[in-house]
């Protein structure tokens, strides 16, 4: 088959980390190889992090080259136009979560944060299918903000494009969570899905 | 849910992070114990141990320091166990005072040393080469270039180890400690070996000093016997039909990149390829066989040309025509780790394939225009920030100007002071320098003040320390004790009373130390409280002689998950009473402040806050306020 390609990015802290693992897994039960290379140097002290994940075929190394992702899923508006511009194939789809994180250069009042317009308007050079919706609100309305990861993956899982069914992320996802936490991130996936569904029509 | 890499199901596939599957190659290799010192890309290594050594009857340790950790693995081989020792490239550096010995004196049980290389520094000082430092010791190297290769070459290197009586390095690189892939697991081994010293082996007193002193011809002996092991290894893999005139060797890791540009560029047909695991001794015979029947030879390797020196020396004798291309003449960029852009460019250079050009390179420099960098920085309510805060005003209020002193920084969280806004630190270097360096700039008259950590004074702090007293070099000392190895993700040292693997032991205290080596002055305070702070800081500025403040106060990451699913009291801005003087933005910079330009005040995100009160007294008209008090 061909390599799925996704690529993963955001903050240090947004669970983006869990994401891949549970696309990894769920790649597995399907009976289908995958790699994944993450950058995360210290991302724990607000750095961006990013992960590459193929699912299929038969790549050597975990690195996507530039211009050849699938999809991108952004856990934050700049750091997914920091790589959706670089990686994402055109026409490629690019799920966005719109809640700014802040880095300390804005805070501190030293640059700006990049007009919203501007950032999405560079990522619809790569590609005319932007999903952009706010994921953290509607984890947040599922029961905690940390619950974002799994608001993007019903989302993702909504586009129909991983080469695997609903089923198999849902098993994943009951698999990988603790059972108290399950109640709250299969509300979140269900949000995902919906949120896809109404922007992405 | 078990780790996936305790379970005991042989042929059974998991995904597995590089590090993660040494660990387990070190459990199917049979080890009796682990050591190892945390520093990024290798932490993976030992926080999996934490989780699964115990049930599996395997000592693990984070050890004191690098060389301690080897010493120790290298005793437990002594007795006829299998151990692993693992650190980053720069823990090597520290280790090596030791890792000579143990390769001139032999090992009896399996000992593996294992080496994360960071190319292109992701999370290090240097990007250093470690395979030099193998070489230099005639020690075996072994470079896996996919998680299921660390893995199995883990368990064969136990092996190998055993074998020839010597240490055997394992080298990764940052990009496969960190990727994951799925891995088939094998059989878990535990060899229940009687523990019992080699006295035949390694004792002067039976074997003898004689035998067991001039030991340099018998490591020359035991690293040629390697030699002929690595020509037929099966890790190795040579693809060649003959009638290529152009050859790649693509040394561990590398050989990924290598075997994607020629299925990318559609020329694995016209170029033979060498994908080499076991890279020292070099095994020249197989080598040969490619540099013989190819006119070009392209080496990638990740960092520096350790093979090509080889492939250079090798080719004079089998093929001095053959020309040889790589990181030494910088066809290959002679710094930074490679990636698909340098190898697919080189390689379609070379085979006169044309390489489409960068499409996007008007929308990268419209990204450029917009985008921030992200700056690391310290997080919300971290208690570094404070700390420094409040050194900065004590220094002001006694030396006149913040540029009166230099400030010796080290490794670790601590080592952001450098960055905006705090903006307070001159150099650092390696662990455990800040006391060191600081001690020769002192003698002559240039004020300092040693920055270092908890983690990093019991490193290597410690005898800089008691140098400073024994020879009267009258250094300040600040440690910025979060009661945590944060950097590297909350690993235990010896300050808290617990072993990685959760067993309670005796804490020991850095004042307890301090005082000990003749500290005259010595005080901890509790860095959220920024007056006191300050006050000791003054204190310790005055002092004739060696002076300390500990600034004391658990990482507040940690306090944040220790208190889950509670959460602290979080605190507001008043908008009233903001006059939007920035005061706590810009000497501060908590990132749980926020600014508001339309409305000029400032406010505080409460999802990032965790209490710590730090701007509220930073807050000169005191503004911000508990929120469940305002």
């Amino acid at each position: 088959m061909k390599t799925f390609k996704i690529v993963i990015s955001g903050v240090g802290g947004q669970g983006t980390l869990l994401a891949s693992r549970i696309l990894a897994e769920a790649s597995i039960s399907a009976g289908l190889h995958v790699k994944i290379g993450e950058t995360y140097g210290m991302a724990q002290r607000g750095g961006p992090v990013m992960g590459h994940i193929q699912i299929g075929g038969a790549a050597h190394n975990p690195q996507i080259r530039k211009g050849e992702a699938d999809a991108l899923v952004g856990f934050e508006p700049a750091e997914a136009s920091r790589r959706g511009v670089t990686y994402l194939k055109d026409g490629g789809l690019a799920l966005v979560n719109t809640r700014v994180t802040a880095p300390v250069e804005v805070i501190s009042g030293m640059v700006p944060y990049p007009d919203m317009g501007e950032l999405m308007a560079l990522l619809s050079k790569v590609t005319d299918r932007v999903v952009a919706f706010d994921a953290t609100s509607l984890a947040e309305e599922a029961g905690d903000p940390i619950a974002t990861n799994v608001v993007m993956l019903g989302a993702l899982t909504e586009s129909g494009e991983l080469p695997f069914d609903e089923e198999t992320v849902l098993t994943t996802l009951r698999d990988s969570l603790r059972p108290r936490f399950l109640e709250l991130n299969m509300r979140a996936f269900d949000l995902g899905r919906k949120a896809y569904r109404e922007v992405a029509s | 849910m078990s780790h996936p890499v305790a379970l005991d199901k042989p042929g059974k596939r998991v995904v597995l992070m590089g590090n993660e599957a040494i660990t387990r190659g070190a459990i199917e290799g049979g080890i009796a114990l682990a050591s190892g010192y945390p520093g990024t890309p290798s932490s993976e290594i030992g926080n999996t141990f934490t989780r699964v050594a115990k049930p599996l009857g395997i000592h693990f340790e984070w050890s004191a320091n690098e060389k301690v950790a080897l010493e120790v693995a290298f005793g437990a081989s002594m007795v006829g166990q299998r151990a692993i020792c693992s650190m980053k490239h720069v823990g090597v550096n520290v280790a090596l005072d030791i890792l000579n010995p143990i390769t001139l004196r032999g090992v009896k049980g399996g000992l593996v040393l294992v080496s994360t290389d960071d190319p292109s520094q992701h999370s290090s000082r240097t990007e250093q080469d470690n395979r030099w430092l193998g070489r230099h010791n005639d020690v075996p190297i072994l470079e896996p270039s996919s998680p299921q290769e660390a893995k199995d070459l883990t368990k064969y290197a136990l092996e190998l180890s055993e074998q020839v009586k010597l240490p055997v390095m394992i080298r990764t690189v940052t990009r496969l400690s960190h990727m994951r892939s799925d891995v088939k697991l094998g059989e878990m081994q535990r060899l229940n070996r009687k523990p019992g010293f080699d006295w035949d082996g390694f004792s002067y007193r039976v074997a003898g000093f004689e035998k067991l002193f001039r030991r340099h011809e018998e490591r020359h002996g035991k690293i040629d016997s390697v030699q002929e092991v690595f020509e037929g290894s099966s890790f190795n893999e040579l693809k060649l039909n003959g009638k290529e005139k152009i050859g790649v060797i693509g040394v561990g890791f590398a050989i990924t990149y290598v075997r994607d540009a020629l299925e990318h560029l559609g020329v694995e047909d016209r170029v033979a390829w060498l994908k080499l695991v076991t890279t020292n001794p070099m095994p020249e015979r197989l080598v040969a066989r490619l540099i013989e029947s190819v006119d070009t030879v392209l080496i990638a390797e990740e960092v520096d040309p350790f093979i090509e020196l080889h492939v250079k020396a090798l080719a004079k004798d089998v093929n001095p025509d053959v020309k040889i291309l790589g990181r030494m003449n910088g066809f290959i960029p002679r710094e930074g780790e490679l990636s698909h852009e340098v190898i697919d460019a080189r390689v379609a250079e070379l085979t006169g394939v044309e390489l489409a050009p960068e499409a996007r390179d008007d929308l990268e420099e419209a990204k450029g225009d917009l985008l921030f960098d992200r700056m690391l920085t310290m997080c919300a309510g971290c208690p570094h920030r404070s700390t420094i805060y409040a050194l900065k005003k004590a220094v002001q209020a006694v030396k006149g100007d913040l540029m009166n002193v230099v400030v010796n920084g080290d490794i670790g969280c601590y080592g952001l002071a450098h960055a905006p806004p705090m903006e307070f630190e001159d150099t650092y270097f390696c662990m455990g320098a800040s006391i060191g360096v600081s001690q020769g700039m002192q003698r002559f008259g240039v004020d300092t003040i040693a920055w270092i950590g908890d983690g990093t004074f019991f490193h290597a702090g410690i005898p800089a320390l008691q140098n400073a007293v024994h020879n009267n070099a009258p250094i300040k000392v600040v440690v910025a004790d979060n009661q945590a190895v944060a950097m590297t993700g909350f690993q235990t040292n010896p300050q808290l009373g617990r072993t990685a693997t959760g067993d309670q032991v005796e804490p020991i205290m850095i004042e307890d130390i301090a005082k000990a080596s003749g500290v005259k002055h010595v005080e901890v305070v509790d860095p959220y409280d920024l007056d006191t702070t300050e006050e000791a800081f003054k204190r310790m500025l005055g002092f004739d002689g060696v002076a300390m403040v500990i600034a004391r106060r658990e990482c507040a990451m940690v306090a944040v998950r220790n208190m889950r699913p509670e959460r602290p009291p979080v605190y507001c801005v008043d908008q009233e009473a903001c006059i939007g003087c920035k005061q706590c933005l810009n000497t501060y910079g908590c990132p749980a402040l926020m600014w508001n330009e339309g409305e000029r005040k400032a406010s505080i995100d409460t999802t990032l806050c965790m209490g710590c009160t730090s701007c509220a007294q930073v807050c000169p008209v005191g503004a911000i306020l508990r929120r469940d008090e305002a």
